[in-house]
Order: structure tokens, then C-alpha cells, then sequence
């Protein structure tokens, strides 16, 4: 029964939180000085289109009639239309979210594969050479900014060792010849369906060097989080008594103790997957990535408010809903989670 | 505590992405390393043995571009997206290349005459052209299309502002019926807003609510090319279309991929690997080396873009026409031309750019001679200067930003402050039109026209305006007015006349110095030295008719 209390206690909070940020954007992109109507007729309009605009848009009205319209229209699931492009903002999401999604989903796999081994090694060998190579991996991880690391596998690795493509989703062959059939957006899974090989293959042999690039802070993060409480949880009585009845220690380490240690690392792993929702603008600039990132990128740069207030809803959700949907989660996962 | 800290970083997540909305638009420029420069980077194509090859050899052409294309739909389409649209759809008429014999020629139009008032205008149409999806293009279906333009409203519908009705005559003959003599033959050769689409393909796809459609990647033309897919934001394909009523011949292309590339220098090393046909825009210091190259040739032509400073009309000092003139005369026109643009451009012969109808290398140009700007000045009764000046210019344009710092060195010699102030666009209009007092003294922009006639240019820079739109330096004079409303008139019947009159009315304006007219801008195209007959049209900026071109 609290149980049911406390979330619905935080789903009127979310809902609270996603209601402000709305309202500081909105009023924000209200006081910017632009003209939307301007940017919505183009380049050269008349008076007569720059009027039409300016009801089309409702801009005529007060800006709280304006805030309600949008708000209303929001919650029929209608994001607005981009001034720049005219085209529903639904539309755009539609295509460049999953864009998005795949390769932040996929970064986050690079980052539990690599990371978590890596840290339950680490935090049972502690001073060991893997310890402190795996500390390396971290720090550089963490600390690398993304556009330079970006560069870098790019020059490495297309320009010098002429391995893996730097640009787009899927190779100008597979768009011309075998062209990915749109279902989920999400290429890997459009591919597998409609079982065309050739995509599946291009799709992720394009995912490869973003996808790692993305994934480097998430990586350095798990490291250090599961050393962390691997070395806490192996102090333990449990694990002395486990070692004690000659259990092998892969079992102990990869079953017994990492069954405790990996809620924290969870957590902030599921808190990075938000952080690269945003941290992919960098990424999916540098690397064509038709995604959220590029999406917004030119929208900022041509001030297309509608397209920035989406945006940034869409991520606020995300942020909203995984902690709130993490913190339910550690109520189940560990008992002494106390609901507060 | 938790959530307090979730609320700040979702508030400073919004921050993050509203203030990089406020801030200067770090636009790309040419000039300006990139980080991209620094450390190389490699051309967009993996060289990973091709997963799939193709199973047949065809003849692809790639266009690096890098703008997106806001618009496919032919009503709507006034912007970048007009490179696809050239490939895909047709105009009843066709604006020729400068240079060329005549002014216009034929298209899906075969003739055309205009009543001996300019009021009628009436089209005979070519047979057995087919649309795309099999139906015949006929008068009907420039009747539809051009009313889905004009009742839509968006783009460039008002380039058929004058029309009052559109009648079909017969299968083939088509009569414009206009509100006010206009020269619909140049408007229908426009390349915005003047395409021609199947009515029945389009009102299967929702007539006028068919945008959508539109933009997912489909069309309703007539041109050698069909939209076959889009990507959004990184690719659109497009494929032959075998019913073209032109015909194909050996060495034609089958394919169009435009291909958005963000980076000029990632562009220009596609072109170079041979993994893209087509380029523009590469950075201005690269042009020499790259034409050098035997596999890439670089198209330098005058476009129709044009830069000047308007000055404001109303304001002191810039109200006063012996002012205006010192300012014209201080302007260092061959020194920036040869040194920033490296020869590129040329300077401009008033506000009608060179290769269009209406220029005349006649007209008066203001050449730098300090000494005449200083008696000027002394005349106007500002012997020492002693005054500031306010220049707006878009916020990211290298270009104009280092017109006005040369500018602002010359004119501090005559003992004036010029303050160069880069604004967005949006902001600088909005200045421009409000109060003229309060406004900038000098507003630099660019002008283009939309359908191809001088008075685009003369009519929305400099004829009085009640309500401001474009006319940013408030200049109005009922004599010049007055010229160039007959000149319009006359481009409907007499367009010998008309180029006259255009002519006189910007001797007018040239003496009044109610702008300084900096440069015509070059357009630079560059293509692979093995694709043969492009010709650049400034007519249709950055368009390359695929369909003209040869690979040997």
C-alpha cells in the first residue's frame, strides 16, 4: 500500500516537474528576440504572408492563451509544427528519435560489457596491474571530451586503417540497392525483420565507432562504480562464508557479489543513459548521425523554437520517468530501500 | 534533497539548449578552422568492401550537400530543397544561362503570347509528356498546380500575385488571366513556386494537405528524375524516370543521391576520393588547388546575389545625400575584392547584379578616393566627421563582417566611428523596421530575386512603403517610384522599354547613394572532371540538371 502511495506521490511530482519545464521554455522562447513568423514564411515574404503567419501561429494571441493552445495540443500527442520546415514535429520525432535511441542503447551495452567485467575484476584484484589499467580506462573514459575522441577513431580508423564508415546509418549502397524498410526506425531491428542481411550488417558496422564514442563516460563509470561496491560487498560476512564453503570464485564474484554490488551501478548507468541522450548531440554532429542531436543542432541554429521545446520535453520525460521508474525499481531489488 | 537535485539538472539541461539558442550562431564559415581541420577528416563513404554490390552498374551521381531540404513539396518549396525539386518537376518556361541567345526558351511550354496590354497571357502546351505516375500533363494540370500554389500561400505563391484566373482553353492551351499587367512568362519560369505537378497524383495524397507526403519523399512531376526515398536529414535518392518525355541517351545518369554533409572540408575530401559528383560552397581558399587537380574542375560564375549596405533615409547624418555619397567613395571596393574575396567577385553596377536583364555596366560606380569623401563631407558641413554610425550585418557572415571592419578602417581616417554589429537575422529585421530613428544607420544583407527581373530587386529595396518590409533604408522617392512601376508594367509587353526605364531609375538611386552596392556575388560549383555539360545557372541557384550532364 505505500507502495502505491509513493509512486503515485512521484508521478504527480514528474508531473509537476515536466509542467515547469514547459513553462520556462515556453516563456523563454517568447522573450528570445525572433520573429517565428519570420522565420516561418522564408527567405523573401509579403505583408499579406507575414500576417497569415502570425494568426497561423497564433501569435496574435496573449501569451498564456498561446501557452494553454500548446499545452492542449501537447497532450493530443501534437508537438507543433517546425517553423522552419513546416513539417510536424511528430513526424521529425518519429524518424530521429529511434535514430537516437539505437545508438545511445547500443553505447550503453558497450558500457555494461566492458565496464562491468572490468570493475568486478578491478574491485577483487584491487592493486593488482589490472586494477590500475582498468583505472586508466576510466579516468581517460571519463575525462576524453567526445568531439576530439570522435576525431580521433575517425582519422584512426577510417583514414588510416580504412576499417569502419564515419558517416550516416547504413552505407549509400544499402539506400540504393537494398534500402532499410521503416517499421521501429530502429535500423537493427528493421533489418532483422524484414531479414535484410546486408543492412543488419552495414547498420552495424556504421553503429560501431559512434556508439563507442558515445559510450566512453559510461564506460569509466561503471568501472569505477562496480569497483567500488564490489570491494564493499566482498568485505561482507556472506562472501567469507561462500569462500569458506569452497565455492569457485568466478561464482562468488560474478553471482554472489555482483547480485548486491550492481544496484548502485544500475542506477548510474540508467541516469548516463539520459546524460548521452544529450551527450549524442556532439557525437551524432561529428559522425552524420541523423538523430535527436543533428535534429535539434539545426534547430537551434535557426532559433526553430518548436523543434527546442520538443526536444528538450522528450529528454525531460526520459530523465523524469527512468529515475522514477529506477528509484520503484530499488524498492524491489533491495528490501531496505526505505520509500520516503 | 534527491528531487531538488533532479530539478536542478533537468532546469540546467533546458538552459544548456535554450542558451545555445541565444547565443551567437557559430554559422559555418568559410574562413574559420574547424576542428575538423585540425585533425583531418575522412570522407563520409566507407571503403569497407561494399556489403552489397550493386547488381547492376549504374550511373550514380552524388551531391554533397549541406543544407537539409525544409520543403519537397512543389507549392511550398523556397529554399534549399529547390535542387531537388529542378530534377524532379518542370516549369512551363526556362530561364536561360547568361550568355545565352535568348533570355528564355521553352519547357513543358512550347509558345506563348501575351495580349497587347500584358492582361492575357496565354500557353501552348507540349504533347506526351507524361507525369510520374503515368497520367499526361495537360492544361488542366497547370491550372491545378498553379492554384494549389496561390491558394496554399506558402513560399513563393506571390510571385503569382497578378494572376486573377487560370482557364483552360483547350488539352493543350492554358490563358493566365491577370489583375495587373505582369510578365507571367519570366513568373512561370521561376524556380520557386512555379512547378508543375499531376493533379491526380497530388489529390490522391491529400491535394492541398499532401505537404506531408510530399515531404516523406514522393512526387508528382514531370522531370527526368523520381524522388525514390528519403532519409531524413542525411540522404535522398532519386531515380530515372524512363517516360521522360525527353528521351535518354548512352553516358545519362541513373541515379541522384544527395547526400547531406555538414562540413565543407569532409565535402570537399569526398569529391576528392571520387565519392561524391558534386559540390558547392567549398571553402573560397581551396578553389586554386582544387581546380589544379586533374579529377576535379571548379565552375566559377556571377550569381544573382548581390550584397549591399542601405542606408538609413530618415536618421542624421545618413539622411543627408552628401554624406551617403562620402560614405560610397570610402569604401575600399577593388582592395576587398582582391583580397578577400581573391578576385572572385566583381563590384557591383547598382542593385541589379551582372548577367541579368536591367544591368547595365553604364551606370555610375563610386570608386575609394578619400580625398573627395573629406570635400563631401566638408560640403554636407561635417568637415572633421565627428559622427558614429551603426552597421547591422548577419551575425556569422565572414564576408560582411570584414566589409564593415575595412569600412570601419577607411571611414575613421574622415573622422567617423563605425561600429559593426553582427545580429541574427530575425533581430536585425525587427530593428530595421522599427522605428526608423531608432534603427541602424547602415543594414548589410543580400538580395536575390525569386523570379528573374529587376524590379525584385528595385521594388523591394527602395520603393516607398507605408508599412516597412524590405525597404530597410526607407528610401522614397516618387520619380524613381514612379520609373519602375512603368518598368514593371512594360516587362509584360515591351521589355526593351522596361530595361531602359529600370536603367534610368537606378541612375536615380546611385546618385541619391541611398545604398552602398558592394559586390555581385561569384557562385562556385565543383563537379568531378569526368562528368561533362554542366552549365551554372544563376537563375536556379546551385540547381545542377542532372539530366544535362554526361559521364564519359
Amino acid at each position: 500500500m505505500r507502495k502505491l502511495e509513493y509512486i503515485a506521490r512521484r508521478l504527480a511530482l514528474a508531473v509537476l516537474v515536466l509542467l515547469s519545464v514547459s513553462i520556462i521554455t515556453f516563456i523563454i522562447s517568447r522573450i528570445v528576440p525572433s520573429d517565428p513568423a519570420a522565420l516561418w514564411v522564408g527567405p523573401h515574404p509579403t505583408k499579406e504572408q507575414m500576417a497569415a503567419a502570425r494568426i497561423k501561429l497564433g501569435l496574435d494571441k496573449p501569451l498564456y492563451v498561446q501557452y494553454f493552445r500548446y499545452m492542449s495540443d501537447l497532450l493530443h500527442g501534437d508537438f507543433g509544427v517546425s517553423v522552419q520546415s513546416h513539417q510536424p514535429i511528430l513526424t521529425d520525432l518519429k524518424t530521429y528519435l529511434p535514430a537516437t535511441l539505437e545508438l545511445v542503447i547500443t553505447a550503453m551495452m558497450i558500457a555494461v560489457l566492458i565496464g562491468i567485467p572490468l570493475g568486478v575484476l578491478s574491485g577483487a584484484k584491487r592493486g593488482s596491474l589490472l586494477d590500475h589499467a582498468s583505472r586508466l580506462v576510466a579516468v581517460a573514459g571519463v575525462s576524453m571530451p567526445t568531439f576530439w575522441l570522435g576525431l580521433l577513431l575517425q582519422f584512426l580508423f577510417f583514414g588510416r586503417l580504412k576499417l569502419l564508415p564515419v558517416s550516416s546509418r547504413v552505407d549509400r549502397g544499402i539506400s540504393l540497392y537494398h534500402p532499410v524498410q521503416q517499421i521501429t526506425g530502429f535500423y537493427v531491428i528493421d533489418s532483422l525483420v524484414s531479414g535484410n542481411w546486408s543492412a543488419l550488417r552495414s547498420t552495424l558496422v556504421h553503429l560501431i565507432l559512434p556508439a563507442f564514442t558515445l559510450s566512453t563516460y559510461a564506460i569509466g563509470l561503471t568501472i569505477r562504480m562496480t569497483r567500488s561496491t564490489m570491494i564493499e560487498v566482498l568485505e561482507e560476512a556472506y562472501i567469507t562464508a561462500a569462500r569458506a564453503a569452497g565455492i569457485p570464485e568466478h561464482t562468488i564474484l560474478f553471482r554472489l557479489a555482483l547480485k548486491n554490488a550492481i544496484v548502485p551501478t544500475l542506477t548510474a548507468l540508467a541516469l548516463s543513459f539520459v546524460y548521452s541522450l544529450t551527450g549524442a548531440i556532439l557525437v551524432e554532429v561529428i559522425f552524420g548521425w541523423p538523430g535527436l542531436g543533428s535534429y535539434v543542432t539545426r534547430a537551434i541554429l535557426s532559433i526553430d523554437f518548436p523543434v527546442i521545446m520538443a526536444v528538450t520535453l522528450v529528454i525531460t520525460v526520459f530523465y523524469v520517468f527512468i529515475n522514477l521508474f529506477l528509484d520503484i525499481l530499488q524498492t524491489f531489488l533491495d528490501p531496505r530501500v526505505t520509500l520516503g | 534533497m534527491k528531487c531538488i537535485l533532479k530539478l536542478t539538472l533537468v532546469s540546467s539541461l533546458v538552459l544548456i539548449l535554450v542558451a545555445a539558442g541565444c547565443g551567437p550562431t557559430p554559422a559555418p564559415a568559410p574562413t574559420e578552422p574547424s576542428p575538423a581541420e585540425a585533425t583531418p577528416v575522412p570522407p563520409t563513404e566507407t571503403p569497407v568492401p561494399p556489403t552489397t554490390p550493386p547488381e547492376v552498374e549504374e550511373n550514380v551521381f552524388v551531391y554533397a550537400h549541406g543544407p537539409t531540404f525544409p520543403d519537397i513539396d512543389p507549392s511550398v518549396s523556397f529554399s534549399n530543397d529547390s535542387v531537388v525539386m529542378g530534377n524532379a518537376y518542370e516549369t512551363l518556361v526556362f530561364y536561360n544561362p547568361p550568355g545565352s541567345e535568348e533570355v528564355l526558351s521553352p519547357h513543358l511550354a512550347t509558345s506563348w503570347e501575351s495580349s497587347e496590354d500584358g492582361m492575357t497571357w496565354t500557353f501552348h502546351l507540349r504533347e506526351g509528356v507524361k507525369f510520374h505516375d503515368g497520367t499526361d500533363f495537360n492544361a488542366e494540370a497547370v491550372k491545378y498546380s498553379v492554384d494549389r500554389t496561390i491558394n496554399m500561400g506558402m513560399g513563393a505563391a506571390f510571385i503569382w500575385d497578378a494572376v486573377e484566373d487560370v482557364k483552360v482553353i483547350d488539352d493543350y492551351t492554358v490563358e493566365f488571366d491577370l489583375k495587373y499587367a505582369a510578365p507571367v512568362d519570366l513568373i512561370a519560369a521561376s524556380g520557386y513556386g512555379a512547378w508543375i505537378f499531376s493533379p491526380d497524383c497530388t489529390e490522391a495524397h491529400g491535394g492541398e494537405e499532401a505537404s506531408e507526403w510530399f515531404d516523406a519523399g514522393h512526387d508528382c512531376g514531370s522531370g527526368p528524375y523520381m524522388i525514390e526515398s528519403r532519409e531524413r536529414g542525411s540522404r535522398l535518392v532519386m531515380t530515372r524516370f524512363d517516360d521522360y518525355w525527353g528521351g535518354w541517351e548512352e553516358g545519362q545518369f541513373d541515379k541522384v543521391v544527395f547526400e547531406i554533409v555538414v562540413d565543407p572540408v569532409v565535402q570537399q575530401q569526398m569529391l576528392e576520393a571520387g565519392e561524391a559528383s558534386a559540390a558547392y560552397d567549398l571553402p573560397r581558399m581551396n578553389w586554386e588547388a582544387l581546380d589544379a587537380r586533374d579529377d576535379v574542375t571548379v565552375y566559377i560564375n556571377p550569381s544573382f546575389q548581390n550584397l549591399l549596405g542601405l542606408f538609413n533615409m530618415k536618421k542624421e547624418p545618413t539622411n543627408n545625400k552628401l554624406v551617403r555619397q562620402a560614405l560610397s567613395y570610402a569604401f575600399p571596393y577593388k582592395e576587398f575584392i582582391d583580397k578577400v574575396m581573391m578576385g572572385q567577385a566583381t563590384q557591383a553596377y547598382g542593385p541589379v547584379p551582372a548577367g541579368m536583364w536591367g544591368h547595365s555596366e553604364d551606370l555610375f560606380q563610386y570608386h575609394h578616393d578619400l580625398d573627395k569623401a573629406r570635400d563631401l563631407l566638408a560640403e554636407a558641413g561635417y568637415p572633421e566627421g565627428g559622427f558614429d554610425l551603426l552597421l547591422t550585418y548577419a551575425t556569422g557572415d565572414l564576408d560582411e563582417q570584414q566589409v564593415c571592419e575595412l569600412w570601419k578602417a577607411e571611414v575613421a581616417k574622415l573622422g567617423i566611428n563605425l561600429e559593426c554589429r553582427g545580429m541574427e537575422w530575425e533581430p536585425q529585421w525587427d530593428l530595421a523596421r522599427s522605428d526608423p530613428l531608432e534603427a541602424q544607420d547602415v543594414l548589410v544583407f543580400y538580395w536575390w530575386p525569386d523570379y528573374i527581373t529587376p524590379y525584385t530587386y528595385l521594388f523591394n529595396m527602395f520603393h516607398c512603403e507605408e508599412e516597412i518590409l524590405f525597404n530597410l533604408g526607407y528610401y522614397c522617392n516618387p520619380e524613381f517610384d514612379e520609373l519602375i512601376d512603368k518598368g514593371n508594367e512594360l516587362a509584360a509587353t515591351d521589355r526593351a522599354e522596361a530595361e531602359r526605364l529600370f536603367i534610368e531609375a537606378q541612375e536615380i538611386l546611385i546618385e541619391d547613394a541611398a545604398a552602398v552596392f558592394f559586390y555581385d556575388l561569384p557562385n562556385n560549383h565543383e563537379l568531378r572532371s569526368d562528368i561533362k555539360g554542366y552549365v551554372d545557372n544563376p537563375a536556379y541557384p546551385h540547381i545542377i540538371f542532372v539530366y544535362e550532364l554526361r559521364k564519359e
